[in-house]
């Protein structure tokens, strides 16, 4: 849009405010939903009584070096479920509450933590990171001596490709933190490795990467030496701060876009070499089994997905009512590419408007989107209960499947990498349920 | 040698041809069938886009070309005792590479196997490797026949069996397990077994697979060494894509991903459409959560907010003492002095109370200390009477 023309729009867009926001009030004056609320004499007593926080010495600014949420929100927090318990839950995952996610970051404490044998808690000052194979120079690297490189800071998301992948054969979970938290996104800050291997010099024979964590599992996963010289990093940064020791404190790889599992974490060593290595990772588990018998091995990217974020099963619509405007939110992403549009269904799928995407729009990112829509009468649509999907579509061309799709192709035992469009059920009092639509 | 200013070209390039490619995505029509199509635009080679430096921008992202082919050298070269003690890796012999890589001379046995795995593995993976408790199976019986379950899949009926994938029926390459069971195993005490326990483990998983190696049975009596070990072929080893093993595979693991329909997905590109309307199949219809689902959430979904209950969590009084009385109370009324009759003749409650509200002569509302009036008065009674509750 040229400057003109934006400004004429601008210009508009405010007397048209003017105009609804006097209509608003007049409705307000005249209807009685304004007055129904209002308290009968006494007031609002969070309005009308003295609160507690207001008449005394708050917290000394000492208090808290490390500043931490208020405790009232302490039921925003990583949920596991005894499904997800392996290992004593050390062979495990701690999802994401996506239903309270703001933005398109996920606070540190919040994101998802999946570890193979524990959380480990590593020294920073014997932290050591041996680079070695088919390069000309083997090195090895303090922390002090990697963050020296020429740092990079990118926004993506991480997400385990098991996301969603409990409900090949029908939904299972209720919630949209069981069914879509199996990732988060921060800003991460490390050096490409393509820039250390300039100073390596890597042999033409190479032709895959073994990334080696340091835990008590040492996890490894195999990784082409074209997303190496691509955009893999080496990070130690999150959202402004070191990396937790959940997410692999002091350092971890960070491949954009591809399964959280090959962003190995507690990162010790990095091997080139010509024949890959077949990790424990990428053949007993994060293969894909199709009908055919055969097994999608190395699938890397996380395809285009989405999910309405509100409503969902955890923030229903229980207090709006018939007339209420609300804005249906949710996010976006794909490791393929970067959004490029969403499509939002109120009939499981059938028919489809555009919503609108909203905020920063980047690569291998959350992509926040959005969608002003009016309460109907017992949240029916052509007297059916409405039902909410999403379906994305990124700039690589992809586009999520419908169930039958993706199903179609992959059967019901794939485990991973599950895309196909997810569905919401309001109900008649505005709870939201889980459902799927397919035909088996 | 990598160059990556050559590398850089290689993706301008690409991207050039993808924008072509790009300016005819659209509606398609009717695309039932997406395969076989050849129009795709995969410039990575997981199939998705990438964005190479233009004009000092990635994406979004400026970058410093300054950092960009910068020779920096940190670091130092590893000696060879430092490589020999991290590169614990195994891979397996291909014709590429007949010896694998990392696979060190040693044997064990089977019976010494199954004595370590009743001393170390038993409790989580079950007798002989039935799994249970969270703890992955090892074995579910003849890895040949239970290869053929691979092809199951419980897609209209949920009451058939599903496939079985364990170690024997599954696993492509025998190396995944010794190297994971050298490193990762037992999980609680990691890196904790010698080569030859290795060996032994690996034998008897071997054995209650119900394998062969090289044409002989791995039964109670067999000993595996490095050089059968070489020779192991697991019944699964091609039941994998696309193939990742060999020179120059990368061309073909590009073409694989940049094709949807390998994977299930669908691309705008390769004939899927983007359907607004009737875009449902007919005979798709609700299904809903069944018997409940999983709702065993730890801990429970809760989306109020309200202050945490408070956990009833006994005083460390040594530690309170220590940090917010000991200042003032080592000098005197210290733990035990047991006299404080004599300051307070009005009795123990007048005691309580001072304390919490501070006095005059001295003593500030509960010596300072962040504590409830019941913690305060276990101080109180620890100072009078030295001994803690």
């Amino acid at each position: 849009m040229d400057n003109k023309k934006s400004q004429d729009q601008n210009t508009i867009d405010r007397r048209d405010f003017f105009k609804k926001a006097a209509a608003v009030s007049v409705t307000a004056l005249a209807g009685t939903s304004l007055l129904a609320n209002e308290s009968a004499g006494e007031g609002d007593p969070a309005i009308m009584h003295h609160t507690k926080w207001g008449q005394k010495w708050g917290d000394p600014v000492t208090k808290n070096q490390y500043g931490i949420p208020s405790a009232y929100e302490h039921n925003v927090i990583r949920r596991s479920t005894k499904l997800l318990a392996s290992g004593n839950f050390r062979a495990s995952i701690a999802v994401t509450p996506i239903h309270e996610s703001q933005g398109i970051i996920t606070p540190n404490g919040l994101f998802f933590s999946r570890s193979h044998g524990g959380t480990a808690h590593v020294d920073p000052n014997e932290y050591r990171l041996m680079i070695h194979g088919l390069v000309e120079k083997p090195i090895v690297l303090t922390l002090a001596q990697l963050k020296r490189y020429p740092s990079v800071t990118r926004t993506h998301f991480i997400e385990c490709p098991a996301n969603g992948g409990q409900e090949w054969r029908g939904p299972q979970f209720n919630s949209v933190q069981f069914a879509k938290g199996f990732m988060a996104s921060a800003e991460w800050t490390g050096v490409y490795i393509k820039t250390i291997l300039e100073d390596l010099g890597l042999k033409p024979t190479a032709q895959w990467m073994l990334a080696e964590g340091s835990d008590n599992s040492k996890m490894g996963r195999t990784i082409p030496v074209d997303k190496v010289l691509d955009d893999a990093m080496i990070v130690w940064g999150q959202n402004g701060e070191a990396l937790r020791p959940e997410q692999g404190y002091p350092v971890r790889l960070l491949v954009p876009g591809w399964e959280g599992n090959l962003c190995v974490k507690w990162l010790r060593r990095l091997e080139f070499s010509q024949e890959p290595w077949y990790c424990k990772e990428e053949t007993s588990k994060y293969t894909d089994l199709k009908p055919t018998g055969k097994a999608i091995q190395h699938f890397y990217a996380n395809e285009v997905n989405s999910t309405v974020t509100s409503p969902s099963p955890e923030i229903p619509w229980t207090d709006l009512k018939e007339g209420d405007v609300v804005e249906i939110e949710g996010l976006a992403w794909s490791g393929m590419g970067t959004i490029k549009a969403v499509d939002l269904s109120f009939d499981g799928g059938k028919n489809y408007v555009e919503a609108n995407l909203k905020g920063l729009v980047l690569s291998k990112s959350w992509t926040r989107w959005s969608y002003m829509f009016t309460i109907p009468k017992k949240f029916q649509l052509d007297g059916k209960q409405i039902l909410l999907t999403s379906r994305a579509i990124d700039d690589a061309g992809y586009i999520q499947p419908t169930i039958d799709q993706e199903i179609g192709i992959m059967g019901v035992e794939a485990v991973y990498h599950r895309n196909a469009v997810e569905t919401w059920e309001v109900t008649e009092e505005g709870k939201v349920n889980h459902v799927q639509i397919r035909s088996v | 040698m990598f160059k990556l200013e050559a590398y850089n070209k290689l993706l301008i390039s690409t991207s050039v041809a993808a924008v072509v490619a790009f300016s005819v995505v659209g509606c398609m029509g009717d695309s039932t069938e997406p395969s076989g199509s050849t129009t795709s635009v995969s410039l990575d080679i997981d199939g998705g886009v990438s964005y190479p430096v233009v004009n000092n921008k990635t994406s979004d992202y400026y970058v410093n070309p300054q950092a960009i082919g910068a020779k920096i050298n940190n670091g130092r070269v590893p000696n060879a005792a430092e490589l020999a003690k991290w590169d614990t890796d195994l891979q397996p012999a291909t014709p590429l590479s007949p010896e694998g890589h990392g696979i060190p001379e040693g044997s064990g046995s089977v019976e010494d196997g199954e004595t370590l795995y009743e001393a170390q593995c038993v409790m989580c993976h079950g007798d002989f490797g039935s799994g249970g408790g969270g703890y992955p199976a090892l074995s579910k019986g003849n890895a040949v026949d239970l290869q053929k379950t691979l092809t199951n899949n419980r897609w209209k009926d949920p009451e058939a069996d599903g496939p079985t994938r364990v170690f024997g029926s599954y696993w492509p390459q025998a190396t995944t397990m010794w190297w994971y069971i050298r490193d990762g195993m037992p999980h609680p005490f990691s890196d904790s077994l010698s080569i030859d326990e290795t060996y032994a483990l690996t034998a008897y998983i071997l054995n209650i697979n119900e394998m062969y190696v090289d044409g002989e049975e791995v039964d109670d009596e067999y000993v595996l060494n490095r050089a059968k070990f070489l020779k192991i072929k697991m019944p699964n080893v091609d039941g994998f894509e696309p193939v990742i093993s060999g020179a120059n595979v990368l061309g073909g693991v590009k073409a694989y991903f940049g094709k949807a329909s390998n994977f299930g997905g669908r691309n705008l590109n390769q004939g899927a459409e983007h359907c607004m309307k009737d875009c449902q199949e007919p005979t798709a219809k609700i299904k809903r959560i069944q018997n409940g689902g999983i709702k065993d959430f730890i801990p429970a979904m809760n989306v109020t907010r309200d202050l945490p209950k408070k956990e009833v969590v006994a005083i460390d009084v040594k530690k309170t003492y220590t940090e917010s009385c000991a200042m003032c109370h080592s000098a005197f009324l210290s733990p035990g002095s047991g006299d404080w009759a004599g300051y307070t003749p009005k009795g123990i409650d007048k005691v309580y109370a001072n304390g919490i509200n501070g006095t005059e002569s001295g003593m500030p509302a509960k010596g300072g200390a962040d504590l409830s009036d019941a913690d305060f008065k276990t101080m109180v009674d620890y100072l009078i009477s030295g001994k803690v509750k």
